[in-house]
């Protein structure tokens, strides 16, 4: 799942994408569902993180106007949220597509995704905890200086 | 290590097997559903061939038509393609005319290694023995008839692959490895169909 996730969009594929979806908005307005997901699923798989996040807006959009293709837009709205560990989010489109349809890839996306936010919660904890240890080693020098002054 | 990876891609229609047979290969797992994959997928499991380790990635990818202008990228830096079709389901060999097309046209590697894969041989047959191996014959492709479902001949297929490669002229410095004499006159071999 890792390499999946660490794959980048070659630039010029999606430079070939947003060329297309820009020149239908010129051309006709709007842009065809079609061209709407193309360009959501480069955007997705950039190494850019605001390239990302306009991803999923474009893929949350098309998963609300066309039912149709639905597991595809959720699953890579996972997929998304998961490269910019955006966890909760991305859990939470692994489950619903887990309620419509047995999946393996999605599966093996929840649980990597599942293990990410373990490890960004146990680090997170790691941080507290030296923290209190840093706090804990002032409030000691504090007190033994205070100790100090005392004897003095 | 890294240089001793092998990208491998994985194509073919819809519902063909190319997920199961990667699956029975790398989970030894079988699922009767199934999974549609969305996009592309990946596994990778090390391989053992004449003492040394390849890591080999199996690049998945979705049959589906609405994928196929999104794949293309895919296709580079793949040192071998696996068509897959399904035995009971002719249309799926005709079409393997268009995946080797597409093939053609986005890979990078003009000596990409092929192999011709018929699967489901655990069901009742459409497709003869003899029109896969002439479609591979005549695209120089290696050939062989598996069952994701039943076990049969699956590692073949990504033995007699990596084989194929790691004992190609082009594979990059095989660091002292010694040349293996399989690659020719090897080609069309596979094990005999029979059922499970």
């Amino acid at each position: 799942m890792e390499e999946l996730l660490n794959d980048v969009v070659p630039q010029e594929d999606l430079e070939r994408f947003e060329k297309k979806y820009h020149h239908e908005q010129e051309l006709d307005g709007e842009v065809s569902t079609e061209t709407k997901f193309e360009y959501a699923f480069c955007l997705v798989r950039s190494r850019y993180t605001n390239d990302i996040r306009k991803g999923i807006m474009i893929l949350e959009e098309l998963a609300r106007l066309h039912p149709d293709g639905r597991r595809d837009y959720i699953y890579y709205l996972a997929f998304g949220n998961a490269r910019i560990k955006n966890y909760t989010e991305g859990l939470k489109y692994c489950r619903a597509f887990l309620e419509i349809e047995s999946n393996d890839q999605v599966r093996s996306l929840e649980e990597y995704i599942k293990k990410q936010s373990d490890k960004e919660i146990a680090k997170g904890m790691a941080v507290a905890g030296g923290a209190a240890l840093v706090l804990g080693g002032i409030l000691a020098i504090a007190m033994a200086k205070n100790n100090r002054n005392r004897d003095k | 290590m890294a240089d001793r990876a092998i990208k491998l891609l994985i194509i073919g229609e819809s519902g063909v097997g190319k997920s199961s047979l990667i699956r029975r290969f790398v989970e030894n797992k079988f699922d009767e559903n199934h999974d549609v994959t969305i996009g592309m997928d990946f596994k990778s499991k090390v391989m053992n061939v004449d003492g040394i380790d390849y890591k080999v990635a199996l690049w998945d990818t979705a049959g589906a038509e609405r994928f196929r202008s999104l794949t293309p990228s895919f296709y580079r830096k793949a040192l071998g393609a696996i068509l897959v079709y399904d035995i009971t389901n002719r249309d799926s060999l005709v079409k393997l005319e268009a995946w080797l097309a597409e093939l053609d046209s986005y890979s990078d590697n003009p000596n990409i290694a092929i192999i011709v894969v018929g699967n489901k041989i655990d069901k009742d047959r459409v497709v003869d023995r003899e029109e896969g191996r002439k479609f591979a014959r005549k695209h120089r492709a290696l050939f062989i008839e598996t069952s994701a479902k039943c076990d049969q001949f699956v590692s073949d297929v990504f033995k007699e692959i990596v084989e194929k490669i790691v004992s190609s002229e082009y594979f990059g410095n095989g660091g002292g490895a010694d040349s293996l004499d399989i690659a020719n006159g090897n080609d069309n071999t596979a094990p005999s169909t029979c059922s499970c």
